[in-house]
């Protein structure tokens, strides 16, 4: 793995279970031992550097904080192993209480404390070791769904506030995407693309990375590219549809071969007079999924399910056909080999 | 209505068994012995059992053996559970760390423990006192002696006794306070070694307060075995008394002298002592969970003294 991290820039690492995000988050951090390769920080490679001495700071998953101590031994900590002299302990403490909001809560026991002061908590202990770098492992896991959209735009202040470089670890690829100036996709312990959040959404480059950024998540069809009429075409028993001069001539060397074909659940609309009958399809409804601001869709398009996310006014009923019409401009395709986009 | 109360039938049926059990193995025993420690029940004495009062704490409270019994037993039970505390945390430490020989050690440390009492006790009777004379035994013997002399009579064999609890006892201690340390969330330490690279720095400011708690309990399990510890002070030294703890007093008292009322006083003696223990070490215990409220200044608010000081 080889990864560049900008001055002042907000990383995120994700991937599913295993995939070695929080691994490559610890051996920055020095808790896990590198076999082979380096880590520097700044100009400096850390690899034999005793974690202490790196610079960095770490907000682990379940906060970490000391149950004997107070919310505000808990941030003194590190800069009192560190021998920093009282005054100034206190006024970093202070500060970083202020910055968060954490102020009344310093005498407090972590035991008292929700689990959204803790995260807080946590967060504090970090700012106030001024380091060069944040590490965040997972930060926002342990709370709940209401809390970790909130928490989420606090860290995303925060940093603009506090212009530190942050690595974040997670496995939820939405705080990847609000987060990150840049994202990490991560897969086996290797990396299957860096990239600014929209760029990964829009061009994914492999079928892995489409399919684990977006939610719902990219509907995929076996396909075998045909040519006929002097155009290309997308073809299995369910669908038939035109592959746009755009990605027609890339396309044109797959012909006669099954390849993996993609399109998000906002590219799926339902078929008006408008749709050229290239792109739409037939469906049956199987699910439909009413969530206030949107439906969504579970349908049949021939052996294949696929979902749809249309205007919260679509009227449908399960287990009728209808027709979808498909945006021609989004459409992406993948190697079935190699899984690289094509 | 009818059904509430049906309901709390039905539970106190349930709990029967259990409240049966502990009336009967813990209650009625125990006051049993408080009242037979008020009567003059003895073996010798006619059949029926008159009360007396408090007349047996009284003569327990005149007879200087009962105060050496104290002492021996109040100093048995300090020095052994400091000792095996002093032992017990960095044998849990080493136990805790990942490592190859790690079920090797385990074992080594587990023992002791593991093995039968009464086989072990005559082996460290026969490696203190040797039954046959060799050079060993006279080298024992010198020792002995000079301890004797050095610290008094009986000091050879309260030091035994000693170091038998403390090598037996140690590695319960260790394997105690393993599960405690397996129970400490790793990030715990994780965080420690970011923040300081100073092994005792971290001991001192983290593993031993998260330690606390399964320390106390330790300490109080160590307390009560070495109080209830009859048969391996019985065994070490050759059932006689030469090392006179409370316990084996009231068995040469009762068992063996058939006064049972003595005996039981003797016996009950110690439950103020290990009543206050149980509340000290269970304060100590607490602090952990202490609460602190916001505006209440405590110990742990210390760090926030000094602002108003600067």
């Amino acid at each position: 793995m080889n990864l560049q991290v900008r001055d002042k820039e907000f990383v995120v690492l994700v991937g599913p279970s295993g995939c070695g995000k929080t691994t490559t988050l610890r051996m920055v951090a020095g808790l896990e031992e590198i076999t082979s390769g380096e880590i520097t920080i700044g100009d400096r490679v850390v690899n034999d550097l005793p974690p202490k001495d790196r610079d960095i700071a770490m907000v682990f998953q379940n906060y970490a904080l000391y149950p004997h101590m107070t919310v505000y031994d808990n941030m003194a900590f590190g800069l009192k192993m560190r021998k920093f002299p009282k005054p100034e302990i206190q006024k970093r403490v202070q500060d970083a209480a202020e910055i968060l909001g954490i102020h009344e809560l310093l005498r407090r026991k972590p035991r008292q404390l929700s689990g959204g002061q803790r995260q807080r908590v946590a967060v504090g202990r970090a700012i106030v070791r001024h380091p060069k770098v944040f590490l965040f492992d997972e930060p926002l896991s342990n709370l709940d769904a209401k809390l970790r959209v909130q928490m989420r735009v606090e860290l995303k202040r925060l940093h603009d506030r506090l212009e530190t470089t942050a690595i974040y670890v997670t496995h939820d690829q939405v705080e990847a995407m609000t987060l990150g100036d840049r994202v990490v996709v991560m897969k086996d312990g290797w990396i299957q693309q860096v990239g600014e959040p929209l760029e990964l959404y829009g061009r994914p480059a492999n079928k892995f990375v489409a399919g684990f950024i977006g939610s719902p998540a990219m509907n995929f069809a076996d396909v075998t590219i045909g040519e006929a009429n002097g155009a290309m075409w997308a073809e299995n028993p369910g669908m038939r549809i035109k592959i746009p001069a755009a990605q027609a001539d890339q396309l044109r060397r797959y012909k006669g071969q099954a390849v993996a074909f993609g399109i998000r659940p906002e590219d799926l609309h339902v078929a008006t007079g408008a749709d050229a009958q290239d792109n739409v399809i037939d469906a049956v409804v199987d699910v439909v999924e009413p969530l206030g601001s949107e439906i969504l869709l579970d349908v049949k398009v021939g052996p294949t399910v696929m979902v749809a996310r249309v205007e919260p006014t679509v009227r449908v009923k399960v287990h009728e056909p209808m027709r979808l019409g498909l945006d021609p401009e989004r459409f992406h395709f993948f190697d079935n080999k190699t899984e690289a986009a094509i | 209505m009818a059904g509430r109360a049906r309901r709390i039938t039905a539970a106190y049926l349930l709990l029967s068994p259990a409240l049966v059990l502990m009336l009967g193995v813990l209650a009625y025993p125990v006051g049993w012995e408080v009242w037979i420690s008020v009567t003059n029940f003895s073996s010798r004495g006619p059949g029926d059992r008159a009360f007396v009062g408090l007349l047996n704490y009284r003569a327990m409270l005149h007879d200087s053996e009962f105060w050496r019994g104290l002492v021996t037993t109040v100093a048995y039970l300090g020095v052994t559970t400091l000792a095996k505390l002093a032992l017990g945390v960095p044998m849990a430490l080493l136990l805790a760390r990942p490592s190859r020989w790690r079920a090797l050690v385990f074992l080594a440390v587990f023992l002791p423990w593991a093995f039968p009492g009464g086989i072990t006790v005559i082996a460290w009777y026969w490696m203190l006192n040797p039954p046959l004379v060799t050079s060993y035994a006279v080298a024992l013997g010198t020792l002995k002696h000079a301890v004797d002399v050095a610290a008094g009579g009986g000091a050879y064999a309260f030091l035994s006794v000693v170091a038998f609890n403390v090598w037996r006892g140690s590695s319960f201690t260790a394997v105690f306070l393993l599960a405690g340390l397996n129970a400490i969330p790793t990030e715990l330490f994780e965080y420690a070694r970011l923040e300081s690279s100073s092994v005792w720095q971290r001991f001192r400011e983290v593993t031993l307060p998260l330690l606390r708690p399964y320390m106390a309990l330790a300490v109080f399990l160590s307390f009560t075995s070495a109080f209830a510890d009859l048969a391996n002070v019985w065994m070490l030294t050759g059932g006689r008394i030469v090392f006179p703890v409370l316990g084996t007093q009231a068995y040469w008292l009762g068992i063996r002298g058939g006064q049972f009322a003595e005996a039981a006083a003797r016996s009950l003696s110690m439950v103020p002592v290990l009543v206050v223990a149980l509340a000290l070490l269970f304060r100590w215990f607490d602090r952990r969970e202490d609460t602190v409220d916001a505006a209440a200044p405590t110990a742990s608010g210390r760090s926030l003294g000094h602002r108003a000081a600067a």
